[in-house]
């Protein structure tokens, strides 16, 4: 749950006077799409983006001579002209929903993650962000199935759902239970992960403990029909 | 047309390859959807008309060993025979329980494809049915997977490849749950198409199929998935199986073709969501036939899933008087 499980390690960083030209080179040879910017000490200063080094660059509509030595004049500039000083950024505590509340509120791809003496010691991009979700939830793993249980309004629906698939010796990946509201509301549906293929026996162990089953159709309004 | 390698094979039966151990294969009672009252489910069907006229019942001939290590690893195949024998009640995960013979009724299910394929290409039948139990679709290299021990539909391809040159194999499985085992056998390789139509992985065991798995490295597009919702009907299976996959199978142009027939995509059958009807086997059973027009004839279906009996036995009836219809 943490991004220092999902981070990538040791990112390439630059100095203050890295050139824009310079900046642009380590960005393409290596695919990346942001560099932070660290002093001496690897302290985090601020970051450079592909998207900085885009918008220094002179509009391509402008041809000429004037727009190659502004070019010219561009690439030789270091990147503290360009680059962002004021910097969010996330610790090695920091938890994936941390990282995805604030990569979706600064609207950025990527965030520098440092430690107590503000060292950069990772990178964290929306790219890993879905990394460690697709682990998480366990996409693509072989061997579950979904199943999605409506809550009878009877107190404590997740633990009786517990154990019904414990008595089946049943385990489950993960469980999504949309609201919280106490006790459960009889519309509310609880989707669980089931590492089984055997449904039928969850289904029928569940329908003993008096819940129901929602078929989880999807809102289809253009369904070929038989 | 159907061009056949000899005329005599018009006169040749279409086989139903069963075997009397397939009952052997204990699952532990209970709650277990893999019973043998499947087979029983099947074989009452195939002792009435129409059935009893349309298909020839055919012990198959014991697989080599050899034939299953053309997919499985040989230490899973002494770590199964063990697992049995010690009296150990499931393998892998608890969804695969195993008895005292299971691993001879695992042998004797992958046998009837391979002995399909013999009987096929010797002109001794037309087309073939196997309606052996366990199922093979979701059983890995060296893991026991959703009740399937060996792949048999993987072992069957590999066989025709083997024993008969054949060199494109195309499969296509319309059991309600992705065949993970046979993707992952031949996601690397082009040689053998594998195109599956089951319920979305979102919902369904095992969690693979995803539409974006097209295969890897020089197999990359000769894996082809089309997941479909839950709730999905005859129209779409059929359209996913006329208009996505028989291009695939028209372009690929294979010399023979193996279907993973599963019937757990049936409305009544509580093991997919899925709400196919008794009627779209029958058509299912007419598009096979057709399409083996295009590999000479070489079509062999092999049993993979089907929990509700009633279902399961009027869908394999209805699939094989599909399948068996003169043109």
């Amino acid at each position: 749950m943490y991004v220092a499980t999902h981070m990538k390690r040791s990112p390439l960083t630059v100095r203050l006077e890295t050139t824009i030209a310079e900046a642009k080179a380590l960005l393409g040879a290596n695919n990346f799409r942001h560099l932070p910017v660290v002093d001496d000490h690897g302290r985090l200063l601020g970051m450079v983006t592909d998207r900085d080094l885009r918008s220094a660059s002179p509009s391509s509509v402008v041809a000429g001579k004037t727009s190659q030595d502004e070019l010219l004049r561009i690439n030789h500039s270091p990147i503290c002209e360009i680059m962002s000083w004021d910097v969010v950024y996330l610790t090695p505590t920091a938890t994936l929903d941390d990282a995805l509340i604030l990569l979706d509120r600064q609207k950025v791809g990527a965030l520098p993650v440092i430690d107590e003496a503000h060292t950069v010691i990772g990178i964290f991009s929306i790219r890993d962000l879905i990394g460690a979700y697709t682990k998480l939830f366990g996409l693509g793993e072989r061997g579950s199935a979904l199943v999605a249980v409506k809550a009878d309004g009877k107190p404590r629906p997740l633990t009786r759902i517990v154990q019904v698939l414990e008595g089946l010796d049943i385990h489950f990946s993960r469980v999504v239970r949309k609201g919280s509201a106490l006790p459960a509301a009889c519309d509310e549906t609880i989707t669980i992960r089931v590492n089984t293929m055997n449904l039928r026996a969850v289904h029928q162990a569940l329908a003993e403990a008096g819940f129901t089953l929602d078929p989880m159709l999807p809102l289809l309004s253009d369904t070929p029909h038989a | 047309m159907i061009t056949y390698d000899t005329p005599t094979i018009m006169t040749s039966p279409f086989l139903f390859i069963d075997h009397p151990s397939y009952l052997n294969h204990d699952t532990g009672g209970g709650l277990h959807p893999e019973i043998p009252g499947r087979v029983n489910a099947i074989r009452q069907r195939l002792a009435l008309d129409p059935l009893s006229s349309l298909v020839t019942i055919q012990p198959p001939n014991a697989i080599n060993r050899i034939d299953l290590l053309s997919v499985h690893d040989e230490s899973y195949l002494f770590r199964l025979e063990e697992a049995c024998l010690c009296g150990q009640t499931s393998i892998d995960h608890s969804d695969n329980q195993i008895s005292y013979d299971s691993f001879d009724v695992a042998l004797w299910s992958a046998s009837g494809g391979v002995s399909a394929i013999d009987q096929l290409e010797r002109c001794q039948a037309r087309g073939a049915f196997c309606g052996g139990r366990p199922p093979g679709h979701h059983a890995e290299r060296s893991t026991a997977l959703g009740f399937c021990f060996f792949n048999n539909v993987a072992i069957a391809a590999r066989y025709w490849q083997k024993a008969y040159q054949r060199k494109k194999i195309f499969i296509v499985d319309w059991d309600a749950h992705h065949g993970n085992g046979i993707q992952s056998a031949f996601e690397d390789d082009p040689s053998v198409f594998y195109a599956s139509v089951h319920e979305h992985p979102t919902f369904s065991f095992p969690g693979t199929g995803y539409a974006d798995e097209r295969g890897r490295d020089s197999g990359l597009g000769t894996i082809l998935n089309i997941p479909l919702p839950p709730g999905a009907n005859d129209a779409m299976l059929l359209e996913a199986i006329c208009h996505k996959i028989y291009p695939a199978f028209a372009a690929f142009q294979p010399e023979a073709l193996l279907v993973a027939a599963g019937f757990d995509g049936h409305r009544d059958d509580d093991m997919s969501g899925l709400l196919y009807s008794t009627e779209v086997y029958e058509k299912l059973g007419e598009i096979m036939r057709q399409w083996g027009q295009h590999c000479q004839g070489r079509v062999i279906s092999i049993l993979e899933g089907g929990y509700h009996l009633e279902a399961l036995a009027a869908s394999v009836e209805a699939y094989l008087m599909g399948i068996t219809r003169e043109q």
